[in-house]
């Protein structure tokens, strides 16, 4: 069975936010809560990398494992959502997750966070596929339209990619290949302790 | 319970954790409901922060009711992507990718994805209104337009036509910008203008007058095929960020981008090389570089001596801009200006890209002439992956430019002599006598330069200088009265200099009329308290009609939604207003109107009918809608359709598309690309100043001519004439004959002139030689002259600004006298603005635009670290910006190291604030924008173009203390 | 019998007793709602929706 990815390619991302945009507007996410964000790393200074987070629909997902009311599934594509009827708001899943995908609706320090809100791959939550309750919960079912996540397809500069992994690591790799046949992922360079060529150059 | 276990055998289950009945925490949060402690949990969505109203209820999708989708192309930037609504009822409930563009291939940015808030429009003028005594109050529309018009009439009456300042818009489609124009026109006064003045009419002229036309030679696609590319005061992936999908895959294909500008923009953080110059010092540079460029005898000699005419004057300015003076006046090391040129010069075909860094300077008109010059010394231009492709700003500046409001021009850059009235009273239907009659004739004004004209035949004041023609001494002015009334439709105001005058010109208005989606800056910024009127105008959403991208692609758009709320569509307010002013049957003679709304498509017919000179002749509404539908046939690299029912065509029909629609010419992708037959998009240099000058060739030399040419050498441009002489003139069929004798190829109504021209290969324009040398401008070579504002006051004896001016475009234009103060002691940062990807233009729409607005709610400032640690101020901390003619600005400092030490950077699209006080109460209700923030503007300067009156927003002088 | 047989036999009669109660039951019922269907979802269909899938990303996704 395939697994449903997201990888966005730092060569390409402009830090435009049309991804978090896109989401906001396909699934009416409220003032207050990004599914989805653009970090942007050495800001103003060479160097300066921008990616887009959201959830990673990870194959063990870290929120899934705290949940105390088990209230992620996984589907069989591998995009990992939850029911937001069983969630309590505790927010341990928040402090599991690495990449800051779960948000919460209540400002506050004590209380009741409200009910957990995450990128859902745009493939809805429990209710029936495209009902009104989906809706009004999780945001559109693209997946179950046959589309896929509206970030992905709305890319300003096809730097997110958002589909089956397989196909996403051969567009990848053809990419990578294109441009010099090593990336320029940060990180690469500290895992195999040589300069790239944007390092060397000032 | 061992919930690792359960979670363990979970973790592939498809379904939902099941159903356990009704247990403690399930019980709790439904007693949570019936608390109705805030959210109400697990039924209604968490909109929590704000409730949602029932309007924003009803825009969601609903399942199992009938799904629309529409096509349109965005309103914001012109890179022209294509925008999918998908609606239910009428009702816009989702954006779906268009993919099938060849222009953006589904691909948005933020502005793009959230169009869709225009179908909630909560912060739109609703209905018109009327300040009167410091309140808004709720009018009809025949109310509003009596009013209006009333007062129009009077004025008009007791100080002449020219006492009103009709502002149109770039953000209007052809149709509406055409319309605009016109109106002016009828109405009697070249008052009139549009966004294109301070965005790029200082491209427009220079580099038409460098080669023809002044339009991106290539296209965003195109771009893919250059081996070089530099961006010069261009900030692509915040202002262009689409395009950079096309820039970035050129990358990937091996292309260097060098990224040159003030700022390390979010551009610059992918390019190989970058530079930082100093504001206002592009002319230096660009010698610089050809310095590199003919000492290594790397330019494109056969070229020059084929196509171009004088670059050896050129020569003998660059031996003045040896390495080291560039260095001292620019800041960039010699090294990395070798290291540019020769990265070009090696890398071609090689493209440069320019935008606001550069045009918006008082030499721009200069400037942007030697970036032509240098990609000619090259041989870049008129091949693919070449060219000087110049990224346009608003999603229609490019169409307002060629057909719409401008104070110089008639429509298609026809000039305002009376041939030029005579050319369009023609196509309107109109007697040119009466058109006259509209006019002030009283007498002659001073027209500068020694020449004395009448209003009719005399540039008007522009929008970047409608705040002179209000507050001047009338005395001074080339006209009979000051400006007491300005009617802006759909431009904003903070993107103008000088805000602090502004206010007083709007405070001594007797008049001022918005006609907007939403209020501006405009509308609040003074201390106005009567006669001011907003008038509700629709988005390009809820109408349809075409509009020009900056590849010269035209673009049709279908209407999305019905009007939102009272809304109407410019074309239906201009014809209401005319129709009170009393000149409706002669504006709408050929254009039919319906429950008062002119019909579109006639609008675009009636420009195909007399838009001869760029060739928006052929760019029918049948053929415009064709390739909207079948966009998916174009190639995105070529933008040539293949196969297909368009096949043939480039999409868009990019100008110039020669000869009627019938004639089915495919447009022009790549201007003066001689490889290919006019025919088939083909082109040459334009043969606009005559044959020759001083015994100097002007006329292409023998064995340049465009593929499939009948006359193998240069030619100049056609008339019946010329015609009869080569002996073509019997090609033309007897009804062609009758319109088209004792006319040229721009003011024959037929075509068959065009048609005949093109028949042979040849290009109605002539073909000449690209100029290096314009003899009609003040600076014939272009030179260096410092900013009227700079830090280097040790610089401006050497490179001086022109002497003052006492009536350019009808209005005395101070350089000299600001220049010779040395205002660096006082202001010593250079204060330059710019694009943020969030916002568009004034701001008014996107900064009511939820969506936007949550990812930048605050105005603020960049601030390097050194000049922040010299003023004391720390990042995040509010501070004063002083510009030097003392308009102040209160902003958050931003401390960063994007900006370099002495430059202090702020984005334009803020207002609602002004020089410290925010003005949320003066909108009306519920139109407040969410963001608010100072408009950079209110502390800028003076400043303006030598030739075309753009103003210098990007290098004027400030300074910053903690507030 | 011995005393050690007796505790012999007590262990062999506890220990399992214990260990059924130590051993893991789901308590999980699968509630019936009507027009819900909770299976595990169809293979063919499922494969035809991930070739649905692939075919929108190179369409909508990959460089043109």
């Amino acid at each position: 069975m395939a697994r449903m990815k997201f990888l966005c390619d730092a060569e390409r991302c402009i830090g435009c936010n049309a991804c978090v945009t896109a989401c906001n507007n396909e699934h009416d996410v409220p003032w207050g809560i990004n599914r989805r964000h653009v970090i942007t790393l050495k800001d103003g200074e060479s160097g300066e990398k921008s990616i887009s987070v959201a959830c990673m629909h990870c194959t063990d997902a870290p929120c899934a494992a705290v949940c105390p009311v088990d209230c992620f599934y996984t589907t069989p594509d591998g995009i990992v959502l939850h029911d937001k009827d069983l969630c309590i708001g505790c927010g341990y899943c928040f402090y599991a997750c690495p990449f800051g995908a779960p948000q919460f609706p209540e400002q506050s320090s004590f209380g009741v966070h409200g009910k957990m809100d995450k990128c859902t791959f745009c493939a809805g939550g429990p209710p029936p596929d495209g009902s009104e309750e989906e809706y009004q919960k999780y945001g559109r079912n693209r997946i179950a339209e046959g589309k896929l996540p509206l970030c992905a397809e709305m890319c300003a500069t096809k730097a997110l990619l958002g589909g089956d992994g397989d196909v996403v690591s051969e567009i990848y790799i053809q990419r990578v290949t294109q441009r010099g046949g090593r990336p320029d992922t940060w990180g690469w360079n500290i895992a195999y302790t040589f300069k790239t060529d944007k390092e060397k150059k000032p | 319970m061992k919930p690792f276990h359960k979670k363990w055998l979970q973790r592939i289950s498809s379904e939902p954790a099941s159903q356990r009945g009704i247990d403690r925490r399930t019980f709790l949060i439904r007693g949570g409901v019936a608390l109705g402690s805030g959210a109400l949990l697990g039924v209604l969505p968490l909109s929590c922060m704000r409730q949602a109203t029932t309007e924003e209820r009803k825009n969601f999708p609903r399942p199992g009711v009938k799904t629309e989708y529409r096509r349109t192309i965005c309103n914001h930037c012109s890179v022209g992507c294509g925008v999918i609504a998908e609606l239910q009822n009428g009702v816009w409930v989702g954006q779906e990718p268009d993919y099938e563009s060849p222009i953006n291939l589904g691909a948005h940015c933020p502005k793009g994805a959230s169009v869709r808030d225009h179908g909630f429009g909560h912060l739109r003028v609703k209905f018109p209104m009327k300040l009167a005594n410091g309140t808004w109050k709720r009018l009809s529309w025949d109310q509003a337009i009596n009013e209006i018009g009333d007062r129009l009439l009077k004025i008009r009456e007791e100080s002449g036509p020219d006492a009103v300042f009709w502002c149109g818009s770039s953000k209007a489609s052809n149709e509406g910008a055409y319309l605009q124009g016109k109106f002016a026109a009828l109405w009697g006064t070249n008052n009139v203008d549009n966004q294109a003045r301070i965005c790029h009419s200082t491209t427009v002229a220079g580099v038409a007058s460098t080669w023809g036309y002044g339009a991106m030679t290539n296209s965003y696609n195109d771009m893919r095929n250059s081996r070089a590319m530099l961006f010069l005061g261009s900030n692509a992936a915040e202002a262009h960020p689409v395009a950079m999908q096309h820039i970035l895959r050129a990358k990937e294909g091996g292309s260097k981008m060098i990224v040159v500008d003030p700022r390390f923009t979010r551009t610059a953080a992918h390019a190989d090389i970058f530079a930082r110059i100093r504001s206002g010092t592009d002319i230096p540079f660009i010698y610089g570089l050809l310095w590199n460029v003919f000492k290594n005898g790397w330019e494109d000699k056969d070229y020059i001596a084929r196509r171009v005419y004088a670059m050896d004057d050129i020569r003998k300015e660059v031996e003045k801009w040896p390495p080291e003076v560039v260095e001292n006046v620019t800041g960039i090391p010699k090294d990395k200006v070798r290291l540019i040129a020769e990265t070009m010069a090696k890398n071609r075909p090689s493209t440069i890209v320019w935008c606001m860094g550069v045009t918006q300077h008082h030499i721009a008109s200069h400037t942007v002439r030697l970036f032509c010059i240098f990609q000619l010394a090259l041989g870049n231009i008129g091949v693919s992956g070449g060219g000087a492709n110049i990224f346009r700003g608003h999603d229609n500046v490019q169409g307002a430019t060629d057909v719409g409001p401008n104070c110089h021009t008639l429509s298609c850059y026809y000039g305002l002599a009376e041939g030029a009235w005579k050319h369009w009273a023609e196509v309107w239907g109109v007697d040119y006598e009466w058109i006259k009659s509209r006019f002030d004739l009283s007498r002659k004004y001073d027209a500068g330069g020694g020449k004395m004209a009448y209003p009719m035949n005399m540039p008007g004041i522009p929008v970047s200088r409608w705040i002179d023609g209000v507050l001047e001494d009338k005395a001074n002015l080339s006209q009979k009265d000051n400006i007491r009334a300005v009617f802006f439709q759909g431009h904003a105001c903070n993107s103008q200099t000088r805000g602090v005058e502004m206010k007083k010109a709007l405070e001594k208005l007797d008049m001022l009329v918005i006609s907007d989606p939403y209020p501006t800056h405009m509308s609040v910024m003074s201390d106005r308290k009567n006669d001011t009127y907003l008038l509700p105008t629709c988005t390009q959403f809820e109408t349809s009609g075409s509009a020009t991208a900056s590849n010269r692609s035209l673009q049709w758009r279908e209407k999305i939604i019905e009007p939102l709320y009272e809304s109407k569509p410019d074309h239906a307010i201009l014809y209401l207003l005319a129709r009170k002013l009393g000149f409706e049957k002669e504006m709408f003679k050929n254009i039919k109107v319906e429950k008062d709304e002119p019909g579109v498509e006639d609008i675009l017919r009636e420009i195909n009918r007399g838009a001869w000179t760029i060739g928006y002749t052929g760019q029918s509404p049948e053929r415009l809608k064709l390739h909207a539908q079948h966009r998916g046939t174009f190639d995105p690299l070529t933008l040539k359709a293949e196969g297909g029912p368009c096949k043939g065509d480039y999409y868009g029909l990019p100008w110039p598309c020669w000869g009627k629609p019938e004639m089915k010419h495919p447009g022009t992708p790549i201007l003066y690309d001689p490889s290919k037959p006019v025919a088939e998009g083909g082109l040459v240099f334009r043969a606009a100043w005559g044959t020759e000058r001083n015994g100097v060739p002007l006329l292409a030399a023998d064995g340049v001519y465009s593929r499939g040419s009948d006359i193998k050498s240069g030619y100049p441009e056609f008339t019946s004439d010329t015609l009869k002489k080569l002996g073509w003139w019997d090609e033309l069929t007897p009804e062609e004959k009758k319109a088209a004798e004792g006319r040229n190829w721009k003011t024959d109504l037929s075509g068959g002139i065009q048609r005949v021209v093109i028949k042979h290969g040849c290009a109605p324009f002539g073909n000449g030689r690209a100029r290096c040398n314009v003899w009609e401008y003040p600076d014939p070579i272009p030179v260096h002259r410092e900013p009227l504002y700079t830090p280097r006051f040790d610089l401006v004896e050497k490179y001086p600004t022109y002497p003052d001016r006492k009536a350019y475009w009808r209005l005395p234009t101070r350089y000299q006298s600001i220049q010779k103060v040395n205002h660096s002691a006082k202001y010593p940062l250079i204060f330059t603005s710019g694009r943020l990807v969030e916002y568009e233009g004034g701001g008014a729409d996107t900064r009511s635009n939820r969506w936007l607005a949550k990812l930048r709610p605050e105005m603020f400032a960049e601030v390097n670290p050194k000049d922040a640690a010299d003023a004391g101020i720390f990042n995040g901390q509010y501070m004063w910006l002083e510009g030097a003619e003392g308009g102040r600005i209160k902003v958050r400092a931003l401390v960063t190291p994007r900006v370099g030490p002495g430059t202090v950077w702020t984005p334009f699209h803020f207002g609602g604030w002004f020089q410290g006080k925010d003005l949320v109460d003066r909108y009306p209700e519920g139109t407040a924008p969410w963001v608010r923030g100072e408009a950079c503007n209110t502390a800028t300067t003076y400043g303006y173009d030598s030739v075309t009156q753009m103003q210098e927003t990007k290098a004027t002088l400030c300074r910053i203390t903690p507030a | 019998m011995k005393p050690g047989g007796y505790v012999l036999m007590l262990m062999a009669f506890l220990v399992p007793a214990v260990l059924t109660g130590c051993s893991y039951e789901s308590r999980e019922t699968t509630l019936h709602k009507p027009g819900v269907y909770k299976g595990v979802k169809d293979d063919l269909l499922a494969r035809q929706h991930r070739q649905e899938l692939i075919d929108r990303f190179k369409l909508v996704q990959t460089d043109r």
